[in-house]
C-alpha cells in the first residue's frame, strides 16, 4: 500500500494515534508482514491462511486469496478476509522473516513520515507560540 | 424467524448501499432486501419494514466468497460473536426447543465477550456480483472505526502531541512548550488568518536575512495591518535601516 494513504486498512501511515500505538507494540511486527503468505490462528481455533494486505495499530487484518479452516476443520477459499484484532488469537510469522530486521524497517517507515519536515525536507514547522 | 421490526434504515454515514441483496442468517433464507453498511452498524432490511442490524463490535469477521463448492452463490459472509440479541433473543428463546441445528438458548447477551463460541453466520448475497468488493472494503472501512474497546493489553490512550516535544522544545530554545504539527498535517490545521500569516512571514525571511536585525521594533500583531495591502507594501517597509531608532528593548 502507497505509504501516504490515510485509510483505515493502511499501515504505518494511518492516523497519529495509530502510528503512536503501533511503535509502541509489536503490531509493527505484523504490519511488516505485508506481503506475506502467513496464518492467523482466530480465536475460535479457525485459521485463515492467506496473504497479508494489512494490519492496522489494532490489529485488523486484511488477507486475500485466503484458505480458512473453521473450528470443525471444514476448509473453503476466501477471495479476501478481514478479521478483527479482537478475534485473533496468534499470528504465524514466516520462517524467513528476519523478525529484527523487520521491526526496524518499520519503525524507521513512522519515523520518516513524522519527522519529513524536521529533518528539513518540506518547509519548517511553523510554531505557534511565535515570540 | 429472526427478524426485528419497525427498524429504519440508517439515513446518515451510509458508506455503501446494496439493494437486491438475499439475507441468509444461519442458513436461514430471510428474502431479498438492501443492505446497509453505515458508519454506526450494519443492517438489512427487506424493504417492508422487517430486518436486522449488527454491531461492529460484535463482529468478528467479513469475507467474499466466491467459491462456489463450498457456497452456490458468491457471496458477502459475515461471522457474528454470539446470537443476535435484543428481541431476537426473546424469539429464540421461545423457539429454541423446537428449532434443528440451532443454538439458542444457551448464551444470554448476544454482545458478550465470552459467549463460549457461539456465533452467527450470515451470508449476504447480492444480485450483482460485482459488488462484492465495494461491500467488503466499506465494510473494513467503518469496522476500523470501532476498535475494541475491552483491549486491555495495549495502552491506547495516545491523544495529543505525536512529537517528544521537551526535546524539540530544548533544540529550539523555547521556554514554553507549544505544539507542533508535522508540514502535512500542519498545513490544514492553519485558520485562513494563519495561512495568512504563514505566507508573509515566509515572504519576509525569503527576502532578506540580514534585514532581521533592523525588526527588532516590529511586533507582528501592529504590523499586521500595513501588510495587509500587499507584499510590495512589505516590501517598501523593509528597507534596511528603517527601525534603526526604534526600541530595541521591551
Amino acid at each position: 500500500m502507497d505509504p501516504g494513504d490515510p485509510g483505515p486498512c493502511g499501515d504505518a501511515a494511518g492516523s497519529i494515534r495509530e502510528r503512536t500505538i503501533a511503535e509502541n507494540s509489536l503490531v509493527v511486527l505484523l504490519q511488516g508482514l505485508q506481503g506475506h503468505v502467513t496464518t492467523v490462528e482466530l480465536r475460535d481455533e479457525s485459521t485463515a491462511r492467506g496473504r497479508v494486505l494489512s494490519v492496522d495499530a489494532f490489529m485488523n487484518i486484511r488477507l486475500e486469496d485466503v484458505v480458512f479452516q473453521d473450528r470443525r476443520g471444514r476448509t473453503v477459499h476466501l477471495q479476501q478476509l478481514f478479521v478483527t484484532g479482537r478475534n485473533v488469537r496468534y499470528v504465524h510469522v514466516p520462517d524467513r522473516v528476519d523478525i529484527l530486521q523487520t521491526v526496524q524497517n518499520q519503525l524507521a517507515r513512522i519515523h520518516r513520515v513524522r519527522n519529513f519536515a524536521s529533518h528539513g525536507g518540506g518547509r519548517r514547522e511553523f510554531c505557534r507560540n511565535a515570540k | 424467524m429472526v427478524l426485528l421490526k419497525n427498524i429504519h434504515p440508517p439515513t446518515e454515514g451510509v458508506r455503501h448501499e446494496q439493494a437486491a441483496t438475499t439475507a441468509v442468517l444461519d442458513g436461514q433464507r430471510l428474502g431479498c432486501g438492501t443492505l446497509y453498511v453505515a458508519e454506526t452498524r450494519l443492517s438489512w432490511f427487506d424493504g417492508s419494514g422487517l430486518g436486522f442490524s449488527l454491531e461492529y463490535p460484535s463482529i468478528g469477521l467479513h469475507a467474499i466468497s466466491r467459491d462456489v463448492s463450498a457456497y452456490p452463490q458468491e457471496h458477502l459472509y459475515v461471522m457474528v460473536n454470539g446470537k443476535l440479541s435484543g428481541e431476537n433473543e426473546a424469539e429464540m428463546a421461545e423457539k429454541g426447543a423446537g428449532d434443528d441445528g440451532n443454538d439458542s438458548g444457551g448464551s444470554s447477551d448476544g454482545d458478550d465477550d465470552d459467549d463460549e463460541g457461539m456465533i452467527t453466520e450470515i451470508r449476504f448475497v447480492p444480485t450483482d456480483k460485482t459488488s462484492l468488493e465495494s461491500m467488503f472494503s466499506a465494510m473494513c472501512e467503518c469496522q476500523a472505526l470501532h476498535p475494541d474497546p475491552d483491549d486491555e493489553d495495549s495502552d491506547n490512550d495516545f491523544e495529543g502531541e505525536e512529537y517528544d516535544v521537551e526535546e524539540a522544545g530544548s533544540e529550539h530554545g523555547h521556554a514554553d512548550i507549544p505544539t507542533f504539527y508535522t508540514c502535512d498535517e500542519g498545513l490544514s490545521a492553519l485558520t485562513q488568518e494563519g495561512q495568512a500569516t504563514l505566507e508573509r512571514l515566509e515572504g519576509m525571511l525569503a527576502q532578506s536575512v540580514s534585514q532581521q536585525y533592523h525588526m527588532a521594533g516590529v511586533r507582528t500583531e501592529e504590523t499586521k495591518a500595513e501588510f495587509e495591502e500587499g507584499m510590495e507594501v512589505d516590501a517598501a517597509a523593509m528597507e534596511a535601516g528603517q527601525f534603526e531608532d526604534a526600541d530595541v528593548e521591551h
